[in-house]
Order: C-alpha cells, then sequence, then structure tokens
C-alpha cells in the first residue's frame, strides 16, 4: 500500500461542517411509543425471538423500573422522558434480503453519503461491513471469506436464532443485565447489533467493521454487541458512528461485551462522530454507553481505542476486567468536546489475576464552552499480585469559556502492585499558532496541527483506514474554535 | 520591496517603535543592529503580524501592498519569511509533516498545486543535506528536544524550503557556537539572490563579518538612528552603541 | 455591627438542624467512599460526645487568645465563627455540639517567631479559630494524643489577611480504638499564605478535610503530610483548593507509608474558577504498601474551568523499589536496614516541607516510632 506513509501525512480536506447531516426518507415501522412488558413483547416478537430471549428481555425491564437514573457524572440534560419514545424502528422489509442487489437502493445512496459505499466495500482490502441501519441489520458482506475461517460475523438477531447456546452462554455475562441504568434498559429493549465469534487459534482474516447510524426521528438506538474470542485468537473491530442532523435530543444506550478466552486478543477501534448539537446547544445525540471487556483467560488481551468527537452528552467508560493471570488491559482515548457538548468518558481497569497490566493513555480537549471529564478507575484485588498499570491523563484546553476535568480513582490492595497516574493540563499556546501561522498555516489547519500532535499516542494505535478519518475528525470539529 | 513609513507600534499600550523608517529593495541584505530593548525584535513581529502589536501611526508597503491589514499566514503565502530567535516546540507534530503542512498551505494560498508527501520529502532531503539536518531530526516532533544550533538550522532550512522574497532573521545567531554559527551563515549567503531581501537583526557586529550587509541600520529608542554601509558595523565593534547612539543621524 | 450578625446560639442552632437533616456520611456518598463513618458511628454519639478540652501551652507575647466557651464574644469570632469554608456535616456537628474552643488574633503586621502549641487529648468537639491580620505570621502547631475511644470531632476556621502568613503542624498520634474528625477551613487573601503539614499515625477511623479558598490574588497554599500506618490503622486525608482569583498557587506533597491490615486515603480535588488564570497547581500522593492487607486509594482530582493555568498531579502506588533494595545490600546494608532507609528517603521531601526544625525533629521521631509497627513482615 502506498498509503503507508506516515498517516498523519493524510491531514487535509479540512473545512467541510458537519457532512453527515441529512436524513433518508423510508418508510418505518415502529414499535408503540413509551417503555412497557407490552413494548418488550413486542420487539421480541417482531424478531421472532425464542421464549428464553423475551423472559430474558422481560427481567431486565422488570428491573430497569426500579432502577433510577445515575447523576455522578459531570453532564447535565433534561430530564429524559422515556415514556416519550420509540423504541423500536426498522426499515420495512418484509422478506429477507438475499444479496447487496435487493437492498433498497435509497438506503444504498446512504450510505454513499456517508463515504461507505456498500457495493465498493469488497474492492476494499480486508474490511468486511455489517451495516446497522437503525435498529436492523440489512446487508452483510464477506460472509464466504470469514466463513472459510469458521469466524462468525453477524447481526445480533441472527445469531440468537442460529447461535442460541453461544449467546446464552456469554450474554450478560460480562455487563449483567442490572449492572447499570442504561445497560438496564438496554437490556430490555436492545433492537439489534453485532454478534463476532473466532474460533480457537483463529487470526480473524480482516478487520470487521461496523458503521452504525441512527435515522429515524424519536428513536432510542440500543445496539447490543457480543465479541468472543477463543483460546489463542485475534480479531479486530472497527466502530464507526455517524448520524443524521436532527433538532430533538436523541437517546443512545448501547452495550458491548467483550470476551477473551486464553491467550486471546480483542482490539476494539471506535470513531464516534455523531451529531453534536449546534453552536448553540440545541439538539445532538445523547450517548450513554456501557462497553466492557472480559480478559476471561491467561494471557489475554483487550485493547480499547476511542475517538469521541461528536455526540451532545458522552457517557462512556469502556473497561477490562484483568480476571486471568498475565492478562493486559489497554485504554487509548481521544475525546473532543467543542461548543456546548458534554464528555464524562474514561475506564475501569480491573485487576484480579496476578501480574496483570493496564495502561491507559486519555487525551481531553476542550473547546467553546463544552465540558469534559476523564474519569478513571484503577483497581488492584488482594489476589493480583505484581499488578502493573501506568496512566497518563492530559487536557487541552482551547478558549477561557470551557472545563477540563480529571477524575482519577487509584485503589490498590496489593502491596507488590505498582500503579503510577500522572496529569497535566495545558492550552494551546500563543507562541505556537503563531509559528504555524507565519509558515503559512491557516488558524483552522493550525489548531488541528496542533491537537492532532497532542493526540499522536492515541492516534497511532488505530488501524489504518481510521487514523485518516479520525486526524480529519480532529480538525473539523474543532473549528473556528480559535480567534 | 519593502518599504516602511513612520512607523509607529504600541505593545500593552506602551509604544516601542516610534517613527522608524527604513526601505529595502529587492537583493539587498539589510543589518537592523541595535541595543538590547530598541524595538528589534518588535520590528521583526509586526512585520509577520504578531497579535498584540498595535501599528497606532505610520505605514509598511511591501511589493505595493499594505502589509499591516494582511493575515499573518497571507504574508507567509506571499513571501514574508521571519527565522524566530526562540523557534517554538510543538510536541507529536513531526518535523516534515509540519514542512509539509506549510509548504502545501502556502502553495494553496498561490494558487500552486499541492506536493504529495513523496515530492515533499525529496525536496526536503535535497535542501536539508547542506544543513546538516538529518532524516532523524525530521522524525522527531518539531524543534522538541532539539539544540539551539539544530533549532537555528532548522529555521534555515524552511528558509531554504519556502523560498521567501522578504526573510527576516531575527538573532537567528545567538547561542551558537562558531562552527554553528558560519554553517548557518553560510546557509544563509546560499540563498541570498537578485529576487530576495534580508533583514539582518542582530546585536552582535561580528556575525556581519560572515553575512556582509549592504545597508548597516542603527535602532536605538524606537527609530532608527544611524545608518551606513557595512564599515558601520565594524565602527560599532570598535566604539560600542553609546558612541552612535548619542550622535543621531 | 454585631446586631446585623446571628447571635451564637442561632448559628448552632441552625448548625445543628443542618447536621439532624443530613445525617452521618457514609460510603455511599461520594466524598466518603473510602471512610465509611456511619459503620461506625452514630448521629447519638456524636451529640452525647460533648465538648472535648484543649489547652494552649505558653502563649507567645503579642498573640490574642479567647475562650470559645465564655459567652462575651468579640467581634472577631462573631464575624468568623462557622462562616469560612464549606459547610459538611461533621462540622456543622462541632458548630452544634461543641460547648468551648479556642479562638486566637495575631494582630496586624505582628510576626511571632515562637510556635503556639494547641493540645487536644479528650473525646468530644471542639471548635478553633485563627484570625491573622494583615502582614502577620504565625506558626501553629496542633497536637492530637490520647485514645479514649469514641469520638474527637474538630472544626478549624483560619483566616488570613492580606500578606498574613500561617504555618500550620498538625500531628496525631496513633489512636487505634478512636475516630478522629477534623474539617479546616482556610480563607486567604492578597498574597496570604498557608503552609500545613499533616502528620497521621492513624486511627480507627481518622478524617482530616480541608476546604481552602484561595480568594485574592498571589494567595497561595502549601500542604504535606505524612501517614505512617500499622495494624488496623485508617487515615484519611481529603482536601479541597479553590483557586479563586488569578495567579494564585497550591502545591500538595503526601506519602503515606500502610502496613498491616492499615488503609491510607488521599482525595485531593483542585478546582480552578472561571476567570483564575496564571493559577498553578501541583499535586503530588504517594503510598507504599508494606502490609499484605493494607490498601491504599487516591484519588487526585482536577477541576479546571479557566485555560492560562498550570496544573498537574502525579500518584502512585507500589512496594519499595527492588532494585534499589538490592542496591544497598549488596553494599552490605543488611535488609531491615536497608528497608528502613528507603521508607525514611520515601518520606524525606514531605516531612522537609515543615519549616520549624523542632516540629520537623518531633515529626521524625514519631515516623521512627511508628515504623516498626507498619514494616513488621507480613505473609
Amino acid at each position: 500500500m502506498s498509503a503507508a506513509a506516515d498517516t498523519k501525512e493524510q491531514v487535509a480536506a479540512l473545512g467541510e461542517k458537519y457532512k453527515y447531516g441529512f436524513v433518508t426518507d423510508i418508510e418505518m415501522e415502529r414499535a408503540p411509543k413509551g417503555l412497557s412488558e407490552d413494548t418488550v413483547k413486542f420487539i421480541s416478537a417482531k424478531k421472532g425471538e425464542p421464549e428464553w430471549m423475551l423472559d430474558w428481555r422481560l427481567g431486565a425491564f422488570r428491573r430497569w423500573s426500579e432502577m433510577t437514573e445515575p447523576n455522578w457524572a459531570r453532564v447535565h440534560y433534561p430530564k429524559i422522558d422515556y415514556q416519550d419514545a420509540y423504541y423500536y424502528a426498522a426499515p420495512k422489509a418484509p422478506e429477507k434480503k438475499l444479496s447487496l442487489d435487493e437492498v433498497d437502493p435509497k438506503l444504498l445512496e446512504t450510505y454513499a453519503k456517508l463515504g461507505i459505499p456498500l457495493s465498493e466495500q469488497k474492492m476494499l482490502a480486508g474490511v468486511a461491513v455489517d451495516a446497522v441501519f437503525d435498529s436492523v441489520s440489512v446487508a452483510t458482506t464477506f460472509k464466504a471469506k470469514l466463513n472459510e475461517a469458521g469466524v462468525i460475523f453477524c447481526p445480533m438477531s441472527e445469531a440468537i436464532r442460529d447461535y442460541p447456546d453461544m449467546v446464552r452462554k456469554y450474554l450478560g455475562t460480562v455487563v449483567p443485565v442490572s449492572d447499570n441504568f442504561f445497560a438496564t434498559l438496554n437490556s430490555a429493549v436492545f433492537s439489534d447489533g453485532t454478534f463476532v465469534y473466532v474460533p480457537k487459534g483463529v487470526r480473524c482474516p480482516m478487520e470487521l467493521s461496523t458503521y452504525f447510524r441512527i435515522n429515524a426521528s424519536n428513536t432510542g438506538q440500543f445496539e447490543r454487541t457480543l465479541i468472543i474470542a477463543d483460546e489463542g485468537s485475534y480479531v479486530s473491530y472497527l466502530e464507526g458512528c455517524t448520524a443524521p442532523m436532527r433538532d430533538e435530543n436523541q437517546l443512545h444506550a448501547a452495550v458491548v461485551e467483550l470476551v477473551a478466552l486464553e491467550g486471546a486478543e480483542i482490539k476494539y477501534s471506535t470513531v464516534q462522530n455523531w451529531y453534536p448539537g449546534d453552536e448553540n446547544g440545541k439538539g445532538g445525540i445523547y450517548n450513554f454507553v456501557t462497553k466492557r471487556g472480559d480478559c476471561r483467560g491467561a494471557r489475554s488481551k483487550i485493547s480499547w481505542t476511542q475517538v469521541e468527537t461528536g455526540s451532545a452528552i458522552t457517557w462512556k467508560y469502556p473497561s477490562c476486567i484483568l480476571r486471568g493471570d498475565d492478562t493486559v488491559g489497554e485504554f487509548y482515548s481521544i475525546a473532543i468536546a467543542n461548543h456546548y457538548q458534554q464528555a464524562d468518558t474514561g475506564t475501569k481497569m480491573i485487576h484480579l489475576g496476578k501480574n496483570t497490566r493496564s495502561r491507559i493513555i486519555s487525551k481531553g480537549i476542550s473547546a467553546g464552552k463544552a465540558q469534559n471529564t476523564y474519569r478513571g478507575l484503577v483497581s488492584v484485588h488482594p489476589k493480583a499480585v505484581n499488578a502493573r498499570n501506568y496512566t497518563q491523563c492530559d487536557s487541552l484546553l482551547i478558549g477561557g469559556k470551557c472545563g477540563a476535568h480529571t477524575v482519577p480513582y487509584i485503589e490498590s490492595r496489593n502491596s507488590s502492585a505498582r500503579i503510577e497516574h500522572e496529569a497535566t493540563t495545558s492550552k494551546i499556546a500563543e507562541d505556537q499558532l503563531f509559528y504555524c501561522l507565519q509558515r503559512g498555516i491557516s488558524q483552522d489547519e493550525a489548531v488541528s496541527l496542533i491537537v492532532n500532535g497532542f493526540c499522536r499516542e492515541v492516534l497511532q494505535q488505530l488501524p489504518m483506514e481510521f487514523a485518516v478519518e479520525a486526524q480529519k475528525l480532529v480538525g473539523i470539529s474543532l473549528e473556528g474554535s480559535v480567534g | 520591496m519593502l518599504e516602511i513609513k513612520n512607523l509607529h507600534v504600541a505593545v500593552g499600550g506602551k509604544e516601542i517603535l516610534k517613527g522608524l523608517t527604513l526601505s529595502v529593495a529587492e537583493g539587498e541584505v539589510h543589518a537592523i543592529m541595535g541595543p538590547n530593548g530598541s524595538g528589534k525584535s518588535t520590528l521583526s513581529y509586526v512585520l509577520a503580524g504578531r497579535e498584540g502589536y498595535e501599528i497606532t501611526q505610520g505605514s509598511i508597503s511591501y511589493r505595493g501592498e499594505d502589509l499591516a491589514t494582511m493575515k499573518t499566514e497571507d504574508r507567509a503565502a506571499r513571501g514574508v519569511f521571519l527565522a524566530m530567535q526562540y523557534p517554538v516546540e510543538i510536541p507529536g507534530v513531526t518535523t516534515l509533516t509540519f514542512l509539509k503542512t506549510a509548504l502545501n498551505a502556502q502553495r494553496r494560498a498561490r494558487g500552486d498545486s499541492e506536493l504529495d508527501a513523496m515530492s515533499v520529502l525529496k525536496l526536503v532531503r535535497q535542501k536539508a543535506t547542506a544543513l546538516q539536518v538529518s532524516e532523524e531530526m525530521l522524525k522527531r516532533a518539531l524543534n522538541v528536544g532539539f539544540y539551539g544550533g539544530e533549532k537555528k538550522r532548522l529555521e534555515i532550512l524552511q528558509m531554504a524550503i519556502f523560498e521567501p522574497a522578504l526573510a527576516i532573521l531575527d538573532e537567528t545567531y545567538s547561542g551558537l557556537d562558531i562552527d554553528a554559527l558560519k554553517l548557518v551563515a553560510e546557509g544563509v549567503n546560499a540563498l541570498r539572490a537578485p529576487e530576495r531581501a534580508m533583514l539582518v537583526i542582530t546585536h552582535y557586529q561580528r556575525l556581519l563579518n560572515y553575512i556582509v550587509p549592504d545597508r548597516v541600520h542603527v535602532l536605538a529608542g524606537g527609530r532608527i538612528v544611524a545608518e551606513g554601509g557595512k564599515e558601520l558595523a565594524h565602527e560599532l565593534e570598535a566604539k560600542g552603541y553609546a558612541h552612535v547612539v548619542k550622535e543621531p543621524a | 455591627m454585631n446586631a446585623a450578625l446571628p447571635s451564637r446560639e442561632a448559628r448552632r442552632a441552625e448548625a445543628l438542624e443542618s447536621f439532624r437533616v443530613r445525617g452521618m456520611p457514609h460510603r455511599r456518598f461520594e466524598h466518603w467512599k473510602y471512610s465509611d463513618l456511619r459503620a461506625v458511628l452514630d448521629a447519638g454519639q456524636v451529640a452525647q460526645s460533648g465538648t472535648a478540652a484543649w489547652q494552649v501551652e505558653k502563649l507567645p507575647e503579642g498573640v490574642e487568645l479567647f475562650d470559645l466557651g465564655k459567652l462575651d464574644a468579640p467581634e472577631l469570632v462573631m464575624r468568623n465563627l462557622g462562616a469560612i469554608g464549606a459547610k459538611p456535616t461533621m462540622k456543622e456537628a462541632s458548630l452544634a455540639f461543641a460547648d468551648g474552643g479556642v479562638a486566637l488574633r495575631v494582630p496586624r503586621g505582628r510576626k511571632i517567631a515562637e510556635p503556639v502549641t494547641l493540645h487536644i487529648s479528650s473525646t468530644g468537639n471542639v471548635r478553633l479559630l485563627a484570625v491573622l491580620e494583615e502582614e502577620s505570621s504565625l506558626t501553629l502547631m496542633e497536637s492530637h494524643t490520647g485514645d479514649a475511644g469514641l469520638l474527637r470531632n474538630v472544626g478549624v476556621e483560619i483566616a488570613l489577611g492580606t500578606q498574613a502568613r500561617l504555618s500550620h503542624v498538625r500531628f496525631a498520634a496513633s489512636a487505634p480504638k478512636s475516630i478522629t474528625i477534623e474539617h479546616i477551613g482556610v480563607a486567604e487573601a492578597r498574597g496570604a499564605q498557608y503552609r500545613a503539614h499533616f502528620a497521621n499515625f492513624g486511627s480507627r477511623l481518622s478524617r482530616t478535610e480541608l476546604h481552602i479558598l484561595l480568594q485574592e490574588e498571589d494567595a497561595e497554599a502549601h500542604l504535606s503530610g505524612v501517614n505512617v500506618l500499622g495494624d488496623e490503622g485508617h487515615a484519611d486525608l481529603t482536601s479541597h483548593i479553590e483557586h479563586v482569583a488569578g495567579n494564585t498557587r497550591s502545591t500538595q506533597l503526601f506519602k503515606k507509608v500502610a502496613g498491616g491490615h492499615s488503609r491510607a486515603v488521599y482525595q485531593g480535588k483542585i478546582t480552578v474558577r472561571e476567570g483564575a488564570n496564571g493559577s498553578d497547581s501541583r499535586q503530588t500522593a504517594k503510598a507504599l504498601l508494606l502490609g499484605g492487607r493494607a490498601e491504599a486509594d487516591l484519588k487526585p482530582e482536577l477541576v479546571i474551568f479557566a485555560d492560562d493555568v498550570k496544573c498537574a498531579h502525579g500518584a502512585a502506588v507500589g512496594d519499595l523499589d527492588p532494585e534499589s533494595l538490592f542496591y544497598l545490600r549488596s553494599r552490605g546494608v543488611p535488609e531491615a536496614e536497608a528497608r528502613h532507609m528507603l521508607i525514611r528517603a520515601f518520606l524525606e521531601d514531605a516531612v522537609a516541607e515543615i519549616e520549624n526544625e523542632e516540629l520537623r525533629a518531633s515529626v521524625w521521631h514519631a515516623v521512627e516510632h511508628a515504623l516498626p509497627h507498619a514494616v513488621r513482615v507480613s505473609p
């Protein structure tokens, strides 16, 4: 690949506003408004689910009914009326699509606008796409190649039907049904999502990728993802998000569960670019996500990389449970909040096994009137002999009206463990900007350059395809923030 | 090329330049000398367009255009280059990335096509050898952890790459030992050209043994107090500023 | 002017009401996560614990002292009592239930060389108020001894005038049976300096909480402290420094040695308010876990609303560095001695923050006394 040159070189094409703001006009099929046992039953019936799945959902709904929304994060938003939303919306698609040719052309057009022309995906080296349009997966490619390797990569609804034993064995074992308010809500009403199983000793032959979009007005989006990497396997999963422009706030509460068995490795990368609301804080997505990985087997590894530039509110803490001995957890994060965005994000590294290692690199950028919080926990349990953690948390402020906050919790109960945490706060220096301007670089481009430099350690963790997009996003999301 | 007339500049409400007049023609090298606090750096910043340097009176004309109303980056695109006394560190941004970004920004502003990564690399390599800027330096973050001499060489390298019409060298030689100074001076001399003017700002007379100016101006108290040929620099070295400053021209 | 101020009894009644409404703090309160007070104490016991006795050794000339138990409170007391810093529950309790305490005043311009030592050794609630007027200075040693059980709850208020300087050393001897709580509120005017060192050797539950307001430019706060905990000791230091004005500075350096089943807690929150440009804040908290069942909980928190600031924090938990240990042993230093040397070295920079030589020596003395309990070899 000639593009193997320094990906930083590809920072270009700035000057675009939020370009993914459009709405596709496709007839929707909706569940009745509001949330009740009937809604849950409707969703389950709609998807033709077995009884055990319905029972699981109903159990979650009952738990959720007794829970209260958490308020500890540094985010503020008007009270969400959970009865004033739709919990299921699907493009009207009476029979199962068999090939790309049968997919609604309008839908394909939508993907083209998003820059993911599905029909051309096959030409792209090594990327299989499971496209989720609102709540139902409509097309999956690269099945053949994955089948050959024995990798299962399919919509969750399909997995429930085709691999019920596997789903029952793992679903809810990393994020329990009653884990938290939003995860429990998801467990009751999750619409669809992705299921991945990589068999023993298999190195997944390509990067797996899913593009999520939120489309229907007033529709909560409740994705459910489950990835299982069996002994000695490896998989890299890319998740990218864009959403159409909307005035009303839209709720999103996804749950992602990762299970790494002995010697397995899962790399999970996210670029989140949902509609952040306008310059005045109107509109935007509410993003309340529960992501957790379980290094269940010895010597397994889970690595989270995220670039969070979108959403009006981000509430997200991709975490690792380092259960097996010699397991490794990583969290690399870039969170950018501009205008009136609020981000409260971070991670939890729970060291349970011996010789467990974790590493946290967080880069937070605040601009405009935004609030950006890193919140993280490093917990070493008594049996985690020789556990190690290194955390670096840097905040960059652009302008004097925003906030940058760092809330790390460090809890150690083993005397042989070592934990190191460092945090700094800085701003884009006036002399750095002047230097760039003097060399002919425009203000916005200079900000993008400097911020990309600040984020370099994290950007380097992203797979090539995402690194380029992420660098552009960094620039776009901070346009006009200086001067 | 550059016509400065009765220029008054205030910084934070305090007047630093108090009626400076200066004329530089194409192909000429002018030295601006003067004691500390005379306004030398203010002059370089106001020409480059740094924020906070307010022109209260007078004018700056550059190739027939009013420089004062131009944005900083537009001045750069039109060939104004300031080699800074203290080049700025930008963590995480490699030197090569920076050079490419700046070069292409300037080309874009001038309506030229942008260069791809390979062409930029080729261009940079070709210019870097003479200035002993290594590949390794190009891969490091811009100016981060560079020695004083490395930073100054990188400034001259940028000048060689951007090929400005007006190069302002602000104390580019401070903090260099004699070998480094010779290397930098050679780099600068190699860039002397009929279509290019240079403004060499320094309080260090001996530098002008290596970069021989066409004209020498002495700046004191915010205005030019003496002017002459290269021999004026020798006179200053022999007699000191006090001698010249006392007898304003 | 006095007429406009509520009476002392009115304030105490208000504090009592506030305590009753809010109840005992417990681990579900974010700031009490690592010190579950309700599990070891109930509100009735707080009320019954009465007033603690205090004693001031030799009052240096120039310092005025007033007994808060007496009724004819001067204006300086009435102006400040219950008015400085946040009003957390237990501080409200100390105001509500303490019938006495001590107020100190250092008049304008007086620089007092000799330290004032305040001894508190009984159980109960007590209040301390220190007012340092413009350009005055004082060293205050607060010494806590005795382990009579139940509760000692101290509410402290400190007002520092322009350019005033207080050097505060709080020494708390090991008290494995007692619950010791102290809340210190500090308000600083332009150019004032508050330096404080907290040497705490642990109690059944020990909580020292600070709320410092750097209200005007060039105000500074420099906190340091050491814990040496053995057996069942607990020591929680929770600080909140607010950079209200610009060009204010704060530093914190805390070193904790935890052996046995002990628990060392540090929660440090820095707030830089909008517009407080030029604020400079540094925070370091490190813990050495020596006991197999010991626990360290560190939470250095930054809340920043201004961009032109320098804020950094570092935290670390670990064991003694094996390489250093090996180095010393390879040079012939026996292991026990080598460990001792390294622990002392670990604590050194925090203790060195104590300016007064005598007080520094007495803290070292206490550290030496406590160390054998903390390093006792555990499986």
